[in-house]
Parts: C-alpha cells; structure tokens; sequence
C-alpha cells in the first residue's frame, strides 16, 4: 500500500516524504523520528547523558539510556532502557529481577509468544516501545496467576494440558485471557481467532481450544 | 500370569537385593530380603490406579505462569549477552572482519572470530560479540562491518550435480549408490504387472523451528568448576563437553536443563554456539548468553533432510502388489541425509531400492523426528495409492493386503476408515470431480518405529522423614511429560497421588538418563522408575517390620495408608507417620532398566479427510484421525498430546513448510516465522485420537516418532481422492494443485 501512494506522490523523495509523514501520523514518541541515533550514542561517539527533555516546539526527545517508569502488573516499576528498547527486552533482561514468562521466539511479530496486555488489549510486546508504554498498565504472564493460584484459564490448560514444551504457552494464555475477558461465552471460533497469532510447535493446539472453551463456560458461569 | 500366581502359591520364596541406605551421611549399599515374585512386573492395566489414566502434567502449573525456566531465561550476576554473525552466503571469502570497532561500540566487551577467512555454508558461524545488552551486542555485530566475497558454491540439487561443480566433500558431490533388493527380479516383476505406476516425488527441506531457539547460558567465573545450562534434548550429553572447552576436569561442569522448548531431534550436544559461549566464558570469566537469535536458527541449527524418490511399482489383476523399484535422492546439505528403507511399510513380492546423497553448501540435516520416515511414507503411499486407483481397487482393501496380514495395520485401517466416514465415502477406487466449490477426499497412511529402551537410566527414590517422596534422574523432560511419568509410577507403587510425588530430573550431577531421541526414553526410563520404586517399597516394608515387629512382606501401601495383613486386624497408619520413622537420612532404593518393562515397535494408522477448492486449488484438512499403539499407556492425556502433535507438525509439512533457497544468490528467502509457515490456529482440523488399545503388551514404548510420519502422505492422497489433483511435490500449495488439475501451467 506504501508503494501505491509512494508513486502516487511521485518519485523517492515524495515516498520518503510519505514514509515520514506516515511515521508522524503513526504518532508516538518512537515514530515520530525522535529515537537517539543508537549507534551513534552506542559507537562512543555521542556520549549522551541521560536525558528525557520536552521539545520545545514538539514531541519530546529521547536520548541514550534513560529511566522510565512503567506500571507492569499493578506494580510500578522503574527501569532503564534505550529508546529502542522493546517491551519485551525491558521485561526479560533489563527490569531486576526479570520477568521471564514473556517468551522471545521470533522479536519480530511473527509468532505470539510474547504476548502482552496494555491496558488490557493483547499486544506484541517485541513491537512495543518500552518508551511508549510509560502510563499504560502492562500485565504480563506473571500478572495472570501463580502456580499456587492459578487463574481459572491457567488451571484448564492444566486440566486439558494445554502445553507441551511450553514455550508458547505464556503467549496463549495472555491471549485467550484477553479474548474471554471481553467474551466468558467467546465460540470456538472467536477463540481460535484470538490465538491465530500465536505459533505452537508441539502442536498444542486442540489441548488450547478444549481449556479455553471450558474456562469460558466456568467464568460465564461465575464458577 | 500364570507363573507369578504359581510362584504365589506357597508360602513367597525369598531373594536378596541390593539397595542403598545413608549411614552417616555416606550412601551404603546394604541387603534386603524380598518376596522372590519371578520379576517386577507392572500391575494388570485394570488394577493400575494412577497409570493408563489421564494425568495433567506436574509441572504444568509452572508452565501456565511463567515460572518454568529455560536457559534463555537463565539470569546470572555479571552475565554478558553474546550474539552470533552467521556466513550470508553458502561459501565466502570473508574479507572484511572489523573487531577493533565492534570492540569500541558502547557496551562491547568481547569480539571472538569464529572463523575469519572463508565459510563453508550458508549460516556457518563467523564472529561472535559480547556484550553488557543483547542491543549492544548486535549493535558490536553491526560495528563489524563483514564483508564477503562470494566463492562458487553449490545450493540445489541441479548445480550440486552438475560436472565440474565446486565440491562440498572430497569424495564428491554425489555419494555412491546404497542399494538393496534384487533389482533384476523386482525389474522383472514390474514388467509382467497388471498394472504398473512410475512417478517422482519431491520432499522438501523442513526445519525443526523449535521456539526456543539453540543456546546456553555458560556460568563460569574463573574458578574450579563451571555450570553450563543448555536448551538441549541430553542433559549428560554436554557437560564433559564444555569442560573440555573451558579447560576444566569433566567432574568440574554441571549440565542442567530444567525445561527446554523443543528440540525434535535438532539439540544434541554443546554444539558449535556451546563452544564458543565456553571460550567466549573462558576468556571473560563471566557468565555468557548465547541464544541464536531466529535467523541463525534456521540457517544453522538443522533441518529434516529433503529428497527425490522416483519410484516404479506393480501390482496383479488381484492388487497384489508384485514389483518395486525406487531411485532416490537424499539432500541433507553437508551431511547425507536420511530416508528410511523403502518400501518402507508395505510388502510387495520383489523390490530394488538405490539411494544417493547429492551435498551442498547448506546446514547440515539433523535427526528430525523419525528421521527419514516421513520422506519414505510420503513417496511410498502416493505411489501406493496410485497402484490402487489404477487396479480400481478401494483404497483400504489395497492397502491391507500389501501389509503383512497379522500387522496391527490390519485393524488399525478399519478403525480409521470408521472414524474418518470411509463406509458413507463416494470415491472409494476413484477420485471426485474437480468441480464445484468444494470437493472432499479421504486419503490413509501408516508407520511404524522401533523406540525401545536401553540400559542408560539411573533412577533414585528416596523416601524422607517428613514424608516427602522423590524420584530422580538426570534425564531431560521434552515437553513430552517425563516429570509426570516418573511422579506417577512412583505414586502408583505407594498409593500416593501424583503430587505427592516429586520428580527430579535436568541435571548431570544426578543419576545417568538416556538423551531423548528416537522414542527411547519413556522405555529406559519409565522401568528403571518402577525398579526403583519397587524396591524402596520392600526396603520401606523391611524397615516398618523391624520397627514395629510384624513381618515385613504383610506391610501395603494403599490411598487409605499404610497397611498390614498379617496382623489379626489390619493395621493403619498414614504414610506420613510411618514416614516419621524413618531415620533422619530417610531412604533410598537405586532402580535400573529392566528388559521386560519395555516393548519395542510400535504401528501407527492415519487417515485425513480434507476439502479442495478447485477453483484456487486452496486446501483446507478438516479431519485427522490417528490410530496408534503405544504398549502399554502411562499417560492417555501426555499421550494424546503428543500424538496430535505429530500430526500436526505433519500437516504443516504437507501443506506448507519448506526452506526455500535461491540458489544463485546463494540466500534462505524465508529464514522468519513470517515466511516459514507452520499450522496455525486456524487451521488446525478436527483431530481423532485413538490410543491402540488392542495393543496389550504390558511394556511401556515411547511414542514420539510414529505420529508425525503418515500424515502427509494421508493428505496428499485425500487431496487426489477429492478432486483428482495428484500433487507430488510437498509442501502442496495452491499453485500445485491448480497445476496438477492443468488449471495453471
């Protein structure tokens, strides 16, 4: 679609143009064409400190490593980040202690396993800016239940073993948990929409769509 | 049965074992005296409480949560990130390597050249860069700057073939044919058939796209011993290994694995990223990280070989099949490749088989679940269920009287053909029109697989005063549910519940456990399980006799407690107080495997109902259904699980998982889960599965191969049944549907 509009303004600068103006659209401290020249700043080159300064005329700006806070799991937490830095990398290996349910499998949206809420919406958290999540309430696997508490999703995938490996599962569980959060009576159907992102390779699937449909019925149930 | 009630019937003979006991702190092997029953047996399938049951997973509680760690989860104090750059053509010369500037990238601390003059193969490793962040780390990747000269390379069947081609192995390209068979007679046989097929098939390259990709997590800091934690299918198989690499005694390096996310054959040993990771630890003495990120996983971490199977069969008027003959290609990329023997299953009078291997510059082939089967089912049961269709003869009929006639096969393709609707089917020895929106077709498959077990596990179990229970193995838990099976056997032999149990296993400083690779562990260690179990029965009975002066064989350890018959009335008392009389050492039984606990061989029946769209040739499976024995069940739900796995992973083989190469460029176009498809939710049919219960054999097998390997012949033919589109080339994408039903060109 870029492409359409790209030659419909004609020739590379207007696509450029377009790209940029799409980026802006897009909105965002991350789009907006204010994220620190990384490589520069991690080459030595621009020792930039630390700083999250306000643009004068415009959005804010980012710059090297710097702390944010963000509410993951009704905890707020602070934690240090570039502004690349993904959700999913400041969960896993930049908050003490890390937050390792949330899977890294493909960092590239192909695959699910490190599906997140944001403000209760699933969400790849490898194409989430950690930067732009400050305010959002973040819940991550770990935020669903515990072992010694299992949400009642958890305890069907338990009951009708819904993982093997379980690498995935984290993924669908956060997923499935959104879909029937919105939905306790949510179909087959709506449930396997739900989790068409997610990849399993042991093949867990039919175990999945078993648990989910019957913890549905226990929270349409009020069970 | 029958021994053992005679041997029964006297008052019980007796015999001394062996099994150890903590005296001060020290394991002492010490005699006990047992009832002389002939052997350990496992108990009648209507007696067992626990077992042949459905059992959630132990540890499936952690795996729903996000507690469960696996060794890209591993975090350590001091811990450095390391990445990989992989060679982006299938041979270079590397030309520009620039370390000093990756050195000064923010963040860097480390830059090893793997190998800094030419590469072998596409993904070969080249350098790799420490850093503080993963982001560092690949920003030091980027620093390096690689250049590559290109050198002639060999990356498709045709160009590996061709004379004069660069050479992948000294010897050649092309290995010298393995041949088997009287080809003379089975050419004969082919020309006197009524009725006579020839036709080429094509496998496809497939990966094992395990989520977790390879890596390990080398814990040393400089000092005397070393823990190196692995994403691996052998916990015993690395250790002395990365000891070696880090210049430590073998006894000085702990493997662990806790949980590992999936392996399908692809993880055995340190591997290459394992040695670098240890001398990157070496040098830094700090922890190292060193996961493949995606993309090497696919270019360098293995692949179910691919091939060319030109196949030649006949058969009589009666569709006895009668002459075979195939000419097969392996490509395994440096390595040979596998394929199992054809005929694979079926039983034609005379056959000829030879196989050759054509090498390029590609990753190594790996073992891939069930190694070669999947190749060898798909050619054989296409040309199979064109020898039928050409004789006119129903499918299900064909096929039975080409199987050996006492095969669980026999009865397994009736049941299929039950569950799929075969019966109520129209085109039963001819396949529908192409025509209308929507056309349904049924197609079948079998296998088969040794599995079978070995004398390579040694389990503990060990009985403490507070009435903990644990039984533990340095084996690895695939996802397949070990944890479970060892909890639950030991259960069974106490009358306890699973979770009373708790099952150690994923570390090399426990006992020795057989690597997970071709359907053997549940049959070497599940008999070790019971024989360890078993054993801490009778020594916990010789201890509760001692204490409270009853003879030690009346003692039974049932849901309700301990009892004991002898006595007038039987006595009761919970495990957990005749627990605390233990001595604070508590107990402990040492089990090894046991020939008549296992089975071997197992036979797998398939069969897919799917619907073809011929007007986009766009294939959607419907239904599967699976037939398989297992000897005798632990686990129906783990079981289930796994077997619909394998059908799973065979439906994406069949319809849409291929490496794609260009063999020009010399590049993987689809090295991303975006464009190497595996089922999705969506499409994920309708799945039968039905544990073989007709199988009795009281032997546990394990059941991970068999599954995987009928499923994609069963649909390439119930796609020929639908419609008439007979696709021999996997993974059959719409394009070759249209094309076979001469739609598009």
């Amino acid at each position: 679609m870029a492409d359409v509009t790209d030659r419909a303004l004609g020739g590379e600068e207007a696509a450029d143009l377009s790209r940029r103006r799409f980026l802006r659209g897009a909105g965002g401290v991350a789009a907006g064409g204010m994220i620190a020249p990384s490589l520069l700043a991690a080459s030595g080159s621009a020792n930039a400190a630390p700083a999250i300064a306000a643009h004068p005329a415009g959005p804010e700006t980012l710059d090297g490593d710097v702390e944010i806070e963000l509410l993951i799991n009704g905890t707020k937490r602070k934690v240090v980040v570039e502004p690349r830095t993904t959700l999913l990398d400041a969960l896993r290996m930049r908050i003490d202690p890390a937050l390792t349910g949330t899977k890294s499998v493909c960092e590239r949206g192909n695959c699910g396993a490190c599906t997140v809420l944001v403000d209760g919406e699933p969400r790849y958290a490898c194409l989430q800016l950690a930067c732009d999540l400050r305010g959002r309430a973040i819940t991550t696997i770990e935020g669903l239940g515990t072992p010694a508490q299992l949400s009642v999703l958890q305890q069907e995938f338990v009951a009708y073993d819904g993982s093997m490996c379980g690498f995935c599962t984290p993924g669908f569980v956060v997923a499935i948990t959104a879909c029937l959060q919105k939905d306790p009576a949510a179909s087959e159907a709506t449930i396997r929409t739900a989790c068409a992102g997610n990849l399993c390779r042991c093949g867990t699937q039919p175990q999945i769509f078993e648990a989910a449909l019957a913890a549905g019925r226990r929270l349409a149930e009020g069970k | 049965m029958s021994l053992e009630a005679n041997v029964r019937e006297d008052a019980p003979k007796k015999r001394k074992i062996k099994t150890t006991k903590v005296v001060n702190g020290v394991d002492t092997e010490v005699e006990v005296e047992i009832d002389d029953v002939a052997a350990i047996a496992w108990p009648e399938r209507s007696k067992l409480r626990v077992l042949n049951q459905d059992i959630p997973r132990v540890d499936g509680p952690d795996k729903v949560t996000g507690v469960a760690r696996y060794t890209h989860d591993v975090r350590l104090p001091g811990m450095v990130y390391a990445r990989l750059l992989v060679s982006p053509l299938p041979r270079a010369k590397v030309v520009n390597l620039d370390v000093e500037a990756a050195k000064k990238v923010k963040g860097v601390v480390h830059v090893l050249v793997v190998k800094g003059t030419e590469t072998g193969f596409l993904g070969d490793p080249v350098a790799a860069v420490s850093a503080e962040s993963m982001d560092a780390a690949e920003d030091g990747l980027r620093a390096l700057a690689a250049k590559f000269e290109p050198l002639p390379w060999a990356a498709d069947h045709d160009s590996a073939m061709k004379e004069g081609a660069p050479l992948v192995a000294k010897s050649g390209n092309v290995s010298k044919a393995a041949t088997d068979g009287d080809e003379a007679k089975a050419r004969a046989a082919l020309a006197a058939g009524a009725f006579r097929v020839k036709a080429t098939y094509r496998l496809p390259v497939q990966h094992h796209a395990c989520l977790e990709t390879h890596g390990v997590v080398v814990d040393f800091r400089g000092g005397d011993e070393a823990t190196v934690y692995c994403s691996t299918q052998a916990a015993h198989g690395f250790a002395g290994d990365a000891a070696e690499e880090l210049g430590l005694p073998a006894n000085a390096v702990t493997g662990i694995v806790e949980h590992m996310g999936g392996g399908f054959g692809s993880k055995f040993g340190l591997d290459k990223q394992g040695q670098v990771a240890c001398q990157i630890a070496k040098e830094l003495k700090r922890p190292v990280h060193l996961m493949l990120d995606r993309r090497a996983e696919f270019l360098m971490a293995g692949n179910r070989s691919g091939g060319i199977q030109t196949i030649e069969a006949s058969c009589d008027a009666d569709g006895k099949m009668t002459g075979f003959v195939v000419d097969a290609f392996k490509h395994g990329g440096l390595q040979a490749g596998s394929l199992a023997g054809m005929p694979y299953c079926y039983r034609p009078e005379s056959h000829y088989r030879a196989v050759r291997s054509v090498r390029m510059h590609l990753d190594a082939s790996r073992a891939m679940r069930a190694p070669g089967s999947p190749q060898a089912s798909f050619g054989m049961e296409g040309i199979v269920d064109e020898l039928a269709y050409a004789a006119g003869i129903d499918l299900v009929r064909f096929r039975k009287q080409n199987l050996p006639a006492d095969a669980a096969w026999q009865h397994q393709l009736d049941r299929v053909a039950q569950e799929i609707g075969w019966a109520d089917h129209p085109h039963k020895s001819k396949p529908g029109e192409a025509s209308g929106q929507e056309c349904i077709g049924i197609g079948f498959g079998v296998s088969a697989w040794g599995g079978g077990g070995s004398d390579d596990c040694e389990v503990e179990v060990r009985i403490d005063r507070d009435g903990s229970i644990t039984a533990a193995c340095g084996v690895q838990d695939l996802g397949t549910g070990t944890r479970t099976y060892m909890a639950a056997i030991t259960a069974e032999e106490f009358g306890l519940a699973v979770r009373d149990v708790t099952a150690k296993l994923g570390s090399s400083r426990l006992g020795m456990g057989v690597g997970s690779g071709g359907s053997v562990t549940t049959a070497s260690l599940a008999p070790a399980v019971k024989d360890a179990a078993s054993k801490a029965r009778v020594a916990f009975a010789a201890h509760l006799g001692q204490v409270l002066r009853l003879p030690a064989e009346g003692f039974r350890f049932e849901p309700e407690g301990v009892l004991h018959t002898g006595a007038k009335t039987p006595t009761v008392m919970t495990w957990k107080k005749a627990c605390g009389t233990l001595p604070a050492e508590g107990l402990r039984a040492q089990g090894k495997w046991i020939e008549s606990l296992a089975a071997r061989g197992v036979n797998c029946t398939q069969a897919a109902r799917v619907a073809v769209d011929p007007g986009t040739g766009r294939v959607r499976v419907l239904h599967m259904v699976c037939v398989q024995a297992v000897g005798l069940p632990l686990n129906r739900l783990a079981l289930k699980s796994q077997i619909q796995g394998g059908m799973i992973q065979a439906l994406g083989y069949a319809l849409s998982e291929e490496r794609v190469i260009d063999p020009l460029l010399g590049i993987q176009l689809n090295p991303s889960f975006e464009e190497y498809k595996m089922p999705h939710a969506l499409e994920i049919p309708r799945m039968t599965t039905i544990i073989d219960d007709l199988d009795t054999r009281q032997g546990v097998i394990g059941v991970g191969e068999p599954p995987v390997i009928p499923g994609a012949g069963a649909i390439a033919n119930a796609i020929y049944n639908a419609c008439g589109a007979r696709v021999r080339d996997l993974p059959i994408t719409p394009d070759k549907v249209l094309a076979a039903l001469g739609k598009v060109v």
